[in-house]
């Protein structure tokens, strides 16, 4: 399927048009920050790593293939930098556990927002790569095929990877109280 | 306990990618085994639960901040009519340029005996990028802004010959009007980016000591200004640059 709208901003970017920069971000940065948000847990992380994908795609926007969907380019630069970050993340955390958020989040105001909370609470507590494909089938809605693509990965380690996934956040979820 | 099998199919399903022939097979598990229907019946509330989860408000200005770090002088939102420059002053620490995406190289030289108000079509040539990590000496750099017009005017001295280079984007049809008299310069060419779909040559002029562009939108051009043979001495910071738009006159 042709991102048409996207080629066309590209090709405004590239030759200098900052309103075509800024439109591409307005475009795409609610499913960036939304996929990384579920991937790192936290907002301010999940800023940053939209703001890094968007800054390195256009870095390296005259390497972009019009042959795919920019969507799914850019997307992919933000889940790795979302893998990345927590990655780092996980390293920080060995060093200094004192420094674990403790901030209320987007979502605690409400009976809903504690159930969204433990829902995210659940899903932060699975291993990334368990976290990433739930991310992607769930709250990106991509198929086994474009997971693979963006993870770089066989269709059928998609497959058995959210498989165990699902058993894992089942029983998060039942430990925590949601049923 | 459930064959791993039937496990994977019933996954698969709830993520609509079974074929034909393996919905067939998990249809016929399922009619016989009550803890297959158990589990796929709890996987699907999980999915859903998943699927259903809100979305995010992206935090407010993220788009600015991206844009910001990209490139110095970001439009901004509040725009004067006319901004008048008597002299190039050095850009703020901080803002100084960093590096232009495209640097003039390639022009044609007026030639001593075409004077300044011929066609100027005869002068026009292509901007090209500069080599990675090519040193140009920059002499001066000025950031304009105001409501709705931004940019940056940048002069550098390449072997000899003073290349202005103009970045600017503007929301209005808007003059710019470059003047070197008293500045022991003449005007040398003027150049634009290759393949530039929206070529500002058209809307060139050139009488005596004065040039003007007239515009609107993303704007990126140069010119070349070679020594004035009849002149004691160059002094670049008597270069004017007035910038005035249509609203300006509204």
């Amino acid at each position: 399927m042709v991102d048409s709208r996207g080629h066309v901003l590209v090709k405004r970017c590239l030759r200098g048009d900052r309103r075509a920069l800024a439109a591409l971000i307005d475009e795409y940065q609610r499913p960036l920050y939304n996929a990384a948000y579920r991937i790192l847990g936290n907002s301010e992380d999940a800023a940053d790593a939209t703001q890094a994908a968007f800054l390195k795609a256009f870095e390296h926007l005259d390497s972009y293939d019009p042959k795919y969907k920019f969507f799914s380019w850019i997307y992919r630069i933000a889940i790795n930098e979302s893998i990345n970050q927590a990655k780092r993340n996980r390293g920080h955390q060995q060093v200094d556990e004192s420094a674990a958020d403790n901030s209320p989040g987007p979502y605690r105001e409400t009976e809903a927002g504690e159930f969204a909370h433990q829902v995210q609470e659940a899903l932060m507590a699975l291993p990334d790569h368990y976290r990433t494909v739930l991310v992607l089938r769930h709250f990106s809605d991509r198929s086994y095929r474009q997971i693979s693509e963006i993870l770089q990965i066989s269709e059928k380690t998609v497959k058995s990877r959210l498989y165990s996934a699902r058993q894992l956040m089942k029983d998060q979820l039942l430990a925590s109280g949601v049923h | 306990m459930l064959e791993e099998r039937i496990l994977n199919l019933i996954n698969a399903n709830i993520d609509s990618e079974l074929d034909a022939a393996e919905k067939e097979e998990l249809e016929a598990a399922l009619a016989g085994s009550a803890e297959a229907r158990t589990m796929q019946a709890e996987l699907r509330k999980l999915a859903h639960l998943l699927d259903n989860a809100p979305e995010l408000d992206p935090p407010p200005g993220l788009t600015w901040q991206v844009v910001s770090r990209l490139s110095p002088g970001p439009a901004k939102p509040s725009f004067s009519l006319a901004t008048l420059f008597s002299s190039f002053q050095p850009a703020p620490a901080g803002l100084a340029f960093t590096a232009g995406l495209l640097l003039a190289v390639g022009f044609y030289e007026l030639g001593p005996e075409r004077g300044m108000d011929g066609d100027t079509s005869r002068m026009v040539g292509t901007m090209v990028t500069s080599e990675p990590g090519e040193r140009v000496p920059l002499k001066n750099d000025l950031l304009v802004s105001g409501d709705g017009f931004s940019g940056k005017i940048s002069v550098r001295d390449q072997e000899g010959v003073y290349v202005m280079n103009f970045d600017l984007e503007s929301e209005e049809r808007t003059e710019i009007e470059v003047g070197l008299d008293g500045t022991g310069l003449l005007f040398g060419g003027f150049a634009q980016p290759a393949g530039d779909a929206d070529p500002v040559f058209d809307s060139v002029a050139i009488s005596g000591g004065t040039l003007r562009v007239v515009n609107q939108g993303w704007q990126q051009f140069a010119v070349f200004l070679r020594k004035d043979r009849g002149a004691q001495a160059v002094d670049a910071k008597q270069i004017t640059v007035v910038v005035s738009s249509d609203r300006d006159q509204s």
